[in-house]
């Protein structure tokens, strides 16, 4: 294997750069029959527009809720299970990453039946007489976040369940026999120590959470558009290659601020640590 | 979870968001009524017989499981050997050629779906297919590259050295040895690229034409025209074939496994 590894590569970067690389440079800088400068003209218009504006900023509002949301509850699981001795642990883990092989769609169409006027939530308020009509709960911000929580959880339970599996569980039981309470050994020896697979599951929630399509346009529907849902009616209602070149330039800088922003910190601390 | 009141509500909390909505869509899936309303009103299989009876879901799901399983081949036909050498070969900038391929794990779907619109549809008139085949090999590559080049890491390259020192051509050090260490790895993402490919729906969505269009894509459309049970048959039945995906997962490879190769 002395020259061969190359001849390896071909194939796969010949299929990389033209289905992807190039054709997603010309579709955020030069789309069709467009020039660059209107792309960017129209940039600038939509970072003054308070309509575009607040679509970006419900976008990063959503993203940033859920990001929390889902390492507050990915966490807890992560940690209970990594420490459990239970056999069942192997269950409930197994349990917490199965809807990650299940379909967006299916998983969100449950929060139709809870959310929807005709769906429980509703029906069990009108019931208990707290209402007379059910509440407005679908095409909301909060159904919204609930239905990105939902998809985005087992990505953060996986992340968080490496990080503390990797820490050993000795530590735990060194702090603990030092006179440590149950949360200082918590909050100063396990999350320190798992703070990089925490980085890391919020950079890939939030990404997520920002980019996703399926939940807004279910959940959300028009009165609550975020940039991915934006992006598909300027690309596909309005045929707008401007606009559309704009917003996805937009989406793709904000997901990569954001993970160059975590790698950053995750290098300082591997630093200093 | 005793002694941990505060973790063991969040965790708790936390479950009941993964899984009960799931819940909801089967259990509405047995409803004699015609509407999707929880409860349900009696209990009946006849919205499944109605899915399976359903042309534009059965047609959809043919399409689907066709995209899945090309584009899975293809991406493991090409990710393969760049595991390979990126692994195995002395090339430079490897790291560099690792993140290309993992790239596409960052740039949102919806802007290389669109980009493939432009290019590939309008641009070369190529069908849907040529465009959907392209798109999902390329969302495929990076599970292709990353989780065999996991399982390859941790076998010792000695062994290989070898069975070429013992006088195995190149060829039947590949398919003898090398194959061999690979074979978990390829199983793993493998199955990974069918499920991430048979549920797309960013790229599905942007590249469908009135012949090809994949099942994800077709519930999103029926279910903004009627809100009936079907589509929650329709799931329940996705449901039940996931599940058996996830039992032959757990059963070879090991669940965690299979996800552990793809995030770092």
């Amino acid at each position: 294997m002395s020259r061969k590894p190359a001849l390896l590569l071909v194939p796969g970067l010949v299929f990389i750069l033209f289905g992807f690389a190039i054709p997603s440079a010309l579709m955020l800088l030069a789309p069709p029959s467009t020039p660059t400068a209107d792309v960017f003209a129209r940039l600038g218009a939509m970072l003054t527009d308070p309509y575009d504006l607040a679509i970006i900023w419900r976008t990063v509002r959503i993203g940033l809720i859920v990001t929390v949301a889902c390492v507050l509850l990915g966490f807890p699981i992560a940690y209970l299970l990594a420490r459990s001795t239970s056999r069942f642990a192997g269950m409930w883990l197994a349990l917490a990453i199965f809807p990650l092989l299940l379909s967006n769609v299916v998983r969100t169409f449950g929060w139709l039946v809870i959310l929807g006027s005709q769906g429980a939530i509703g029906q069990l308020l009108v019931i208990l007489g707290v209402t007379d009509q059910p509440p407005q709960l679908l095409y909301t911000e909060l159904a919204v976040v609930l239905g990105l929580i939902q998809l985005f959880l087992p990505l953060a339970v996986i992340s968080c369940y490496s990080a503390v599996a990797q820490v050993d569980a000795g530590l735990d039981h060194a702090a603990r026999g030092l006179g440590a309470t149950k949360s200082q050994t918590l909050w100063k020896i396990v999350i320190p120590l798992s703070r990089p697979g925490i980085l890391i599951a919020g950079t890939l929630v939030f990404a997520g959470a920002t980019t996703a399509y399926t939940t807004p346009y279910l959940l959300g529907g028009s009165s609550q558009r975020m940039l991915s849902t934006q992006l598909f009616s300027y690309a596909s209602v309005s045929v707008d290659w401007a606009a559309a070149s704009a917003t996805a330039l937009i989406m793709t800088v904000l997901v990569f601020l954001v993970s160059g922003l975590s790698s950053l910190v995750s290098r300082k601390a591997g630093v200093t640590a | 979870m005793r002694g941990r009141p505060v973790l063991g509500t969040l965790a708790v909390l936390g479950y009941i968001i993964m899984i009960v909505p799931i819940l909801f869509v089967v259990s509405t899936a047995f409803t004699a009524g015609d509407a999707l309303t929880f409860p349900p009103q009696g209990l009946s299989l006849r919205w499944f017989g109605e899915a399976l009876a359903y042309q534009p879901f059965i047609s959809a799901l043919v399409s689907s499981l066709q995209l899945a399983v090309v584009s899975t081949a293809l991406a493991l036909l090409l990710g393969v050997p760049v595991t390979l050498a990126i692994q195995r070969g002395k090339i430079p900038g490897k790291s560099l050629v690792e993140g290309l391929f993992l790239s596409p794990l960052v740039v949102p779907e919806l802007v290389v779906g669109l980009a493939l619109y432009q290019q590939i549809m309008i641009g070369l008139h190529q069908t849907s297919f040529v465009a959907l085949l392209v798109g999902h090999t390329v969302l495929l590559l990076p599970y292709a590259v990353r989780v065999t080049g996991a399982s390859l890491a941790l076998a010792d390259p000695a062994v290989e050295e070898a069975a070429r020192g013992l006088g195995a051509s190149p060829l039947r050090t590949f398919f003898s040895v090398t194959l061999p260490l690979l074979r978990p790895g390829i199983f793993s993402a493998g199955l990974l690229s069918f499920v991430t490919s048979f549920n797309n729906v960013p790229l599905s969505l942007l590249l469908q034409s009135r012949q090809f269009r994949t099942l994800p894509v077709t519930m999103l459309d029926y279910v903004q025209q009627s809100y009936d049970p079907m589509i929650a048959a329709m799931s329940t039945l996705i449901l039940a074939g996931t599940v058996v995906i996830a039992i032959v997962a757990e059963k070879t490879v090991g669940f965690a496994k299979i996800f552990g190769g793809i995030n770092k």
